[in-house]
């Protein structure tokens, strides 16, 4: 039988100090955007001020990922709002697939749609673009590079540094330790990255931005983040059934009205389509798989038409954060700030979280840059990025959705309900602040629930596929191009697997098993556990997405980044 | 310029190795396809004495290149020789083995040269007088033909596996033998190598192997790995195993097969109880036969198999180890 041993920092060793001033973990939208943003106005201040030149010498991000965006994912709808302010006219340079042309909503029925005769205001796109996040982000990469910051491609952080109540830094990740936490030939322990201020852009559930949270209490008065799942494969589909800049979105089957959630299908360039399944992390049956959601939802009829005789090429997943304002912690203190996914900075109700998240990055950038002009990183000098984005757009548009993802905590029915009530209401709706619960306490345990699965049957336990138009998970998880140096601990930091083997097992079923769209959890056999499972873990499978962080009933879970460089490959997504 | 074949072959301390041979039967192929001369080099310390093996098969000319900068090897050495000989030689397409030490300096030396480089192919075409070049995209699930537009000399490196090593057809007599002594001048190497090591476990290397026994999850226990080591040994192959097995410890993760362990393509693959996930069956679907024995009549294993044995691995195994054993005593 084989021992789970766990990522963790290896003690006693000497690490590589490096001096840092501005480091921003994580090259996603929201930290390429404040890199840039950063650079742009120490370009400016340069130009005026030839005396006193701030240099970008020290300015870092690191990126897990061994390629800049290789673990971007997103629909993606991009509003184009922030990049109009951060880079003019970038609609002339940027990767983007098409502009959004039409657009409509249905509700489907196990066996039939029904259009919305007007499209819902949030849901209209005209003038966003189709595009592929990966690919945008690693353009916008690229002209970070160019502004001369560096970008270390494969280094996670792995730790912060504090001392009271101040970030002083990033640890990164160790490189070359075995299974057994054992220093292999090619080790190479992680550097502290000591930085005037640390800017965390880890994208959702932020391991680095978890742990700041916790140790702070920076969740005190605010509602508990909610989360959602989002499923991804991209399809190559024979000509003229979605044109670019198409977009559609469902509501409806295969969900019932407990579970909340939807589609989305955008129309790319070259007949490549984009389909995917939002599934809200607060189902109550913990055999609900939301892989199998997204397979179940190919199988309408209407889906199927589409996709009948196209190819599958790239699959991937990701968690969004649901909750909205009322969940958004102190974005800044003693040394740090944190942006965009990380602090929640998406709108729920348009299913869109880019172009805040750029906003945020640009926000940030220009507390940052007051901070250098003044060396000071204080908690009341970075205040001003909190200062910033309640002044800025950023909230404007995330106030008047602050309730709409709470309506929805009673199901679908009193959702639309709330959310037509709030459309009316300026987002209020019937209180100043609707409450919130944390989506995995609303699991329900096996006893509970219908040993059949109920109405639910259709969505519960791990998919089977045809291999044409539905997928087993191992099959979609392969075109998500995983990979990861497979003697290292496991990243998945399970605090107690007697949990898992004894009570998870009778209690829930183990929802590790279908919540994970990678396969990573599995129950094998073993006569030796009483009840004749063992939890095992297939940490190179994972893609990244935070699910079992979120998701796992006990709390027991916590995930840390692998070794740098591993991790999803996407392309196109 | 004239229509000629460079293949460079590769060597490490005087050993030839091993898929040198197929990029040879690669050439071959291609210059009777294409009406072409097929020429091979190869660099190093001791290259003529390697020149000789070379220079029994059917072939125009080998080229022997030597320096003593060549010794041990780095990429600045390697790009340095190869940019002057070909200078020299002007061959219209330059072939290689894809070895890590290939992907090592060819990228360089293409761009030296502002040539183009087709790697890690899997195989060519001659289609309308073209010569096309097979790449696998998306991770293997497609097969993408391309062609070089641009002046030669043109750069392409083979995959293991693509072709086969012992099909390199014999030449009916040895063919001429020229020493080419390249000046490397000091500074030109910026490279200081230091002593090759290997990761702290002894690497096995299935790639070489004709024969391999692969057991995944319907063993069931560490100790039925036994069985397929007996049927391993009395078939003179190795054994491998899938993902599952390597991480549980029962065999060492050098002998997995897979899009995360090697990728192999033996003589006879034997998968027992090896269910078949996508991820399993891109490390071994390019094996010549593949006997799959599964209890599981729908295993994915059986789509790629030309045996498929449904059954209870624990059956089948032992009298197929007898029966091996009485064939081999009775030959």
């Amino acid at each position: 039988m084989s021992v789970l041993l766990f990522r963790q920092p290896l003690p006693n060793v000497t690490r590589p100090q490096m001096e840092a001033d501005v480091v921003i973990v994580g090259g996603g939208p929201a930290g390429m955007a404040c890199a840039l943003r950063l650079s742009q106005l120490i370009d400016n201040h340069n130009g005026k001020n030839p005396d006193s030149p701030l240099s970008k010498e020290n300015i870092y991000v690191l990126e897990k990922a061994r390629e800049i965006g290789q673990h971007c994912l997103s629909g993606a709808l991009l509003d184009p709002r922030s990049m109009r302010e951060l880079l003019p006219g970038f609609e002339k340079e940027a990767p983007l697939d098409a502009e959004v042309s039409q657009e409509a909503v249905y509700f489907l029925s196990r066996h039939s749609k029904f259009k919305f005769p007007v499209t819902p205001p949030p849901l209209r796109d005209h003038g966003n673009y189709v595009i592929s996040l990966n690919r945008f982000v690693k353009w916008l990469g690229g002209k970070v590079e160019e502004a001369g910051i560096t970008i270390f491609t494969g280094f996670a952080g792995s730790e912060l540094l504090v001392e009271g109540d101040r970030v002083l830094g990033v640890r990164t990740d160790d490189k070359g330790v075995d299974k057994d936490n054992q220093p292999k030939g090619n080790f190479e322990p992680g550097y502290d990255l000591r930085a005037k201020v640390v800017i965390l852009a880890e994208g959702s559930r932020g391991s680095l931005t978890k742990q700041l949270i916790g140790r702070f209490q920076l969740d005190r008065d605010r509602n508990p983040q909610t989360y959602g799942q989002g499923i991804k494969e991209l399809w190559e589909i024979p000509a003229g059934r979605v044109a670019p800049g198409q977009v559609i979105y469902t509501m409806g089957w295969p969900l019932t009205s407990k579970e909340y959630g939807g589609a989305w299908i955008y129309g790319g360039k070259d007949n490549i389509v984009s389909l995917g399944f939002v599934t809200g992390l607060d189902y109550p049956d913990p055999r609900l798989d939301p892989q199998r959601v997204l397979q179940e939802f190919k199988r309408h009829p209407f889906v199927k038409g589409l996709l009948e005789g196209g190819k599958m090429v790239r699959y991937g997943a990701k968690s969004l954060p649901y909750g909205g304002w009322w969940s958004v912690p102190p974005v800044s203190g003693n040394g740090w700030m944190i942006l965009g996914d990380s602090a929640g900075f998406l709108n729920s109700q348009r299913l869109k979280g880019i172009h805040l998240a750029i906003k945020s990055g640009m926000l940030a950038a220009e507390t940052a840059f007051a901070g250098m002009l003044k060396n000071d990183f204080s908690a009341t000098t970075l205040a001003g990025y909190g200062r910033a984005v309640d002044s800025s757009w950023i909230k404007d548009e995330l106030w008047k959705v602050r309730n709409f993802h709470q309506g929805f905590e009673h199901g679908f029915w009193h959702g639309m309900f709330h959310a037509a009530l709030q459309q009316v209401t300026g987002g209020r709706g019937l209180h100043a602040r609707y409450a919130a619960h944390a989506g995995h306490r609303r699991l329900k345990k096996l006893s509970e629930l219908p040993p059949d699965g109920g109405g639910e049957a259709h969505l519960l336990g791990n998919a089977k596929g045809d291999g044409k138009l539905t997928f087993d998970k191992l099959t979609d998880l392969y075109h998500s191009g995983t990979k990861h140096e497979e003697d290292q601990p496991a990243h998945l930091v399970i605090h107690d697997t007697d949990i898992c083997n004894a009570r998870c097992v009778q209690e829930y079923g183990n929802p590790c098993q279908h919540f994970c769209p990678a396969n990573v959890y599995e129950m094998v056999e073993d006569p030796a556990v009483s009840c004749g499972k063992r939890i095992s873990l297939n940490p190179s499978n994972c893609v990244h997405c935070k699910t079992c962080d979120i998701m796992d009933p006990y709390e027991i879970i916590t995930w840390v980044p692998p070794e740098g460089g591993g991790g999803p490959n996407y392309d196109g997504m | 310029m004239a229509d000629t074949i460079l293949v460079v072959v590769e060597q490490r301390e005087g050993k030839l190795n091993r898929v040198s041979w197929e990029t040879l039967t690669a050439g071959q192929g291609i210059a009777a396809d294409m009406g072409w001369t097929l020429e091979a080099a190869v660099l190093g310390k001791g290259a003529s004495g390697l020149a000789s093996e070379i220079a029994a098969k059917q072939l125009a000319k080998v080229y022997a290149i030597e320096s003593p900068a060549l010794e041990p090897y780095t990429p600045d050495a390697y790009v340095f020789a190869l940019k002057q000989f070909l200078a020299s030689h002007q061959p219209r397409l330059v072939l290689m083995p894809h070895t890590y030490q290939v992907r090592d300096f060819a990228p360089q030396l293409a761009a030296a040269l502002k040539r183009a480089l087709i790697s890690d192919c899997i195989g060519y075409k001659h289609e309308g007088g073209k010569l096309l070049f097979t790449r696998q995209m998306f991770q293997g699930k497609f097969a993408a033909d391309v062609s070089f537009s641009g002046e030669p000399p043109w750069f392409a490196t083979f995959q293991n596996g693509a072709f086969r090593g012992d099909q390199v057809k014999a030449g009916s007599a040895a063919a001429p033998i020229e020493t080419v002594t390249i000046q490397i001048p000091e500074g030109t190497v910026r490279n200081r190598p230091h002593e090759v090591f290997k990761e702290a476990k002894q690497a096995v290397d299935l790639t070489q192997a004709e024969i391999i026994v692969a057991v995944g999850r319907g063993i069931k226990e560490q100790k039925n790995i036994e069985l397929a080591k007996q049927l391993a040994e009395a078939l003179g192959g190795e054994i491998a195993a899938s993902r599952p097995i390597c991480d549980a410890g029962w065999l060492p993760m050098d002998r997995q097969i897979g899009s995360s362990g090697q990728t192999v393509a033996p003589k006879l693959y034997l998968a027992l109880g090896i269910s078949g996930a996508i991820q399993h069956i891109v490390g071994m679907k390019g094996s010549r036969t593949i006997v799959a024995i599964n209890k599981d009549s729908e295993a994915p294993i059986f789509e790629v198999a030309d045996l498929a044995a449904v059954g209870n691995l624990f059956d089948i195994v032992p009298p197929l180890i007898e029966a091996i054993k009485k064939a081999k005593a009775g030959a």
